[in-house]
């Protein structure tokens, strides 16, 4: 067994292989549980009677958050993919 | 210069043939001088280890753990303790202090739990140093740490083969200091020097504080104080006495490292030798009963009333923590004292105020000196930027409406951004350029990587204030001047940059990680979007009439170094607003929206 093998041996077993992967995946959840909250209180927002200047910038926010929650789920799934 | 160095040279090879001679002559004391010169190499090695393996844990968790005073000492008796180096968390802790990443009050705290922590030291020497097998350990634990760095190149298994290697040339060095006393008792017998009562107190506490001052080292002191006392060359009673001596010499160390030192280094150094005097006094005065006190705990822990080695271990644990006790309750007053003994200097504007020597011992502690001038930076570069754009800072940094910030008024006439560029950003710049150079000397890749986007980061500063200053020249005569629809659009500039100022302001004091993602974004988008060119304003008024050619040159340049001020920014508040350890780093690299997903963004809102 060479050396490297070892070391990758040794990391599965230590279970030290997706340390890292866990970590992001963890942060990233957490992170889309925060954008999808905000997505929803913009959306409610949107529903009551606002001026046009805070009605743009609410748009505006919501599709910036509809965008990162896009990026995130497909991060999570290529992380998923990656298991 | 090189006369007085050439006369110094046969000095020099005079006195080294002479030790050479001497310790041919001896060569039982040679064995032991050898063993304490192995002891401290090899304790250079276990720092060394611990800086490249623990990375920037060990200083992770000086600053999280370290906000109550209880804390603060358990802390530092644990990293001194695993670490076995106090001059390494001191290093890490003054480098904190330059940095105001921890308080005068926390470090003290840190330092006195350093001082039990460097106490394990001699439960060590005790416990396995003199009963290691040097063959079994002490050789293969060398051969495996010259071995790993052959096999694994990263910087943490380097630090492991360190660690070994220290550990290695440590037992060697005890085994050694062991052998030379052993061989010299054939000879002669220390133990007849023993002097009683507190004549012999002090004679051996004063032999304690010079060996240390002279090895610069207070374990390799207590290595050679447990060796010899193993091996019956020195008595008991006289062996507490040269530990109290060399806890005392060690503060005679530091203060005199501290004298080149900043102001920090000097108040902890201070702080240090306060509490080694005021312990060393109160282990002096009551050394008997103290005596008596370990002979008590070492019977309830199980430790023989013949063993004393362990029972010196156990002294000078029990000294250390007293003196702990003692002082604790006085940290505050202490740290007052120290304010008022070592005032800082007033700060000016223009100087670093992070930027400390003491900060590039360690990779870690070097670049958060430079995130922490590079924010100090742009704290002045806003400062600039506002005054450039006409607007007053407390505005910006207020709730006020946009309308209203750029209504009120900075001044009246025009300012010199050159000069406030020459006093707030040149001299620090030039620093922060300076010693990151010196810092990336030994940096690992993944530290020297950051460095370099910061020292992008601070470039982006600079260049921010340059196109301030181009951007000044026009902003002033239009937005002064007759023509409404210019002034509009000079307004509308300074409007944006100021809730470019504000965004950034919001990133930098947040702790939400959606909050700052979805601010970088937005500033991107409102950058695309204010580009007059692409949204087509700058046609529209050049169709209508409404401004002249002058202007409409005047507009388009401007605008294009308002647009290039906001990427400036942007870039400048991705790398020095996010934590560079923070998982939100790595994420908002894949999930930030891209400067063509800005512009698609923009564009579809202009189609609709």
């Amino acid at each position: 067994m060479d050396i490297k093998k070892f070391i990758k041996s040794v990391k599965s077993t230590l279970g030290l292989k997706g340390f890292n992967q866990e970590g992001k995946k963890k942060s990233l959840k957490e992170l889309l549980k925060k954008l999808n909250r905000r997505k929803k209180s913009v959306t409610e927002l949107l529903k009551t009677s606002l001026d046009e200047k805070e009605e743009k910038e609410l748009k505006e926010e919501l599709e910036i958050v509809s965008l990162q929650i896009k990026k995130g789920k497909k991060i999570l799934y290529k992380l998923y993919a990656k298991k | 210069m090189l006369i007085s160095s050439i006369y110094k040279i046969p000095i020099v090879i005079l006195l080294l043939s002479g030790s050479l001679f001497f310790l041919g002559l001896y060569p039982d004391i040679s064995t032991i001088i050898g063993g304490v010169a192995l002891f401290l190499i090899g304790m250079e090695y276990m720092e060394g280890g611990f800086k490249a393996f623990s990375g920037s844990f060990l200083e992770k968790i000086l600053e999280k753990f370290t906000n109550t005073t209880p804390k603060a000492i358990s802390t530092g008796f644990f990293t001194t303790a695993l670490v076995q180096s106090s001059s390494l968390v001191s290093i890490i802790i003054i480098s904190f202090l330059s940095a105001e990443l921890i308080s005068l009050t926390s470090a003290v705290g840190v330092i006195f739990g350093s001082n039990i922590g460097t106490t394990t030291t001699a439960w060590l020497v005790s416990l396995f140093g003199l009963k290691i097998k040097i063959s079994i350990y002490a050789m293969p634990m060398i051969i495996v740490g010259i071995f790993i760095p052959m096999f694994l190149k990263e910087s943490s298994w380097k630090g492991i083969a360190s660690i070994l290697i220290g550990l290695g040339i440590i037992f060697l060095g005890i085994g050694y200091m062991k052998e030379g006393f052993e061989i010299l008792k054939e000879g002669i017998d220390l133990a007849q020097y023993a002097m009683s009562g507190y004549a012999g107190i002090f004679t051996y506490v004063l032999v304690g504080i010079i060996a240390t001052i002279v090895i610069q080292s207070s374990s390799a002191t207590m290595a050679i104080i447990i060796t010899a006392l193993a091996t019956g060359q020195i008595e008991y009673t006289n062996a507490l006495a040269l530990a109290i001596g060399a806890n005392l010499g060690t503060t005679v160390t530091a203060v005199l490292a501290a004298l080149k030192s900043n102001e920090n280094g000097k108040r902890l150094a201070v702080a240090h030798f306060i509490f080694n005097m005021t312990t060393g006094i109160i282990a002096i005065v009551f050394i008997y009963q103290l005596a008596e006190l370990v002979d008590y705990i070492a019977m309830i822990i199980g430790i023989g009333i013949k063993n004393y080695t362990l029972k010196l271990a156990l002294f000078h644990t029990i000294f250390n923590v007293i003196g702990v006790i003692v002082v604790s309750p006085f940290i505050g007053t202490l740290v007052a004292f120290l304010n008022k003994l070592f005032v800082s200097k007033k700060q000016s504007k223009g100087k670093s105020k992070y930027l400390d020597d003491s900060a590039l011992g360690l990779p870690s502690t070097a670049l958060s000196a430079v995130i922490m001038e590079t924010k100090h930076l742009y704290e002045n570069a806003f400062g600039i930027i506002a005054r450039g754009l006409n607007l007053k800072k407390k505005n910006i940094l207020s709730s006020m409406d946009l309308d209203d910030v750029v209504a009120d008024l900075y001044t009246s006439d025009t300012i010199d951004i050159d000069d406030f560029y020459n006093y707030w950003i040149k001299g620090i710049y030039g620093e922060i350029i300076d010693f990151s150079t010196k810092a990336q000397i030994n940096m690992a890749p993944e530290y020297a990587e950051e460095l370099y986007k910061l020292k992008l980061a601070n470039r982006d500063i600079v260049e921010a204030i340059k196109g301030t200053k181009h951007l000044q020249k026009n902003l002033l005569k239009y937005t002064s001047g007759r023509n409404r629809y210019i002034k509009e659009q000079y307004d509308d500039i300074r409007k944006s940059l100021a809730k470019l100022l504000r965004n950034i302001h919001t990133i930098s004091t947040s702790n939400e990680e959606d909050v700052i993602i979805l601010l970088l974004s937005k500033s991107k988008i409102h950058a695309e979007r204010d580009d007059i060119i692409a949204n087509g304003t700058l046609d529209r008024l050049i169709r209508k009439g409404l401004i002249n050619n002058q202007m409409a040159t005047s507009l388009m340049n401007d605008s294009d170094y308002a647009y290039r001020i906001s990427q400036n920014l942007i870039a400048m508040a991705e790398v020095l607003f996010i934590d560079i350890d923070s998982d939100l780093k790595k994420l908002h690299v894949d999930m930030g929206i891209s400067d063509e997903e800005a512009k698609s963004i923009v564009q579809k809102k202009d189609h609709s």
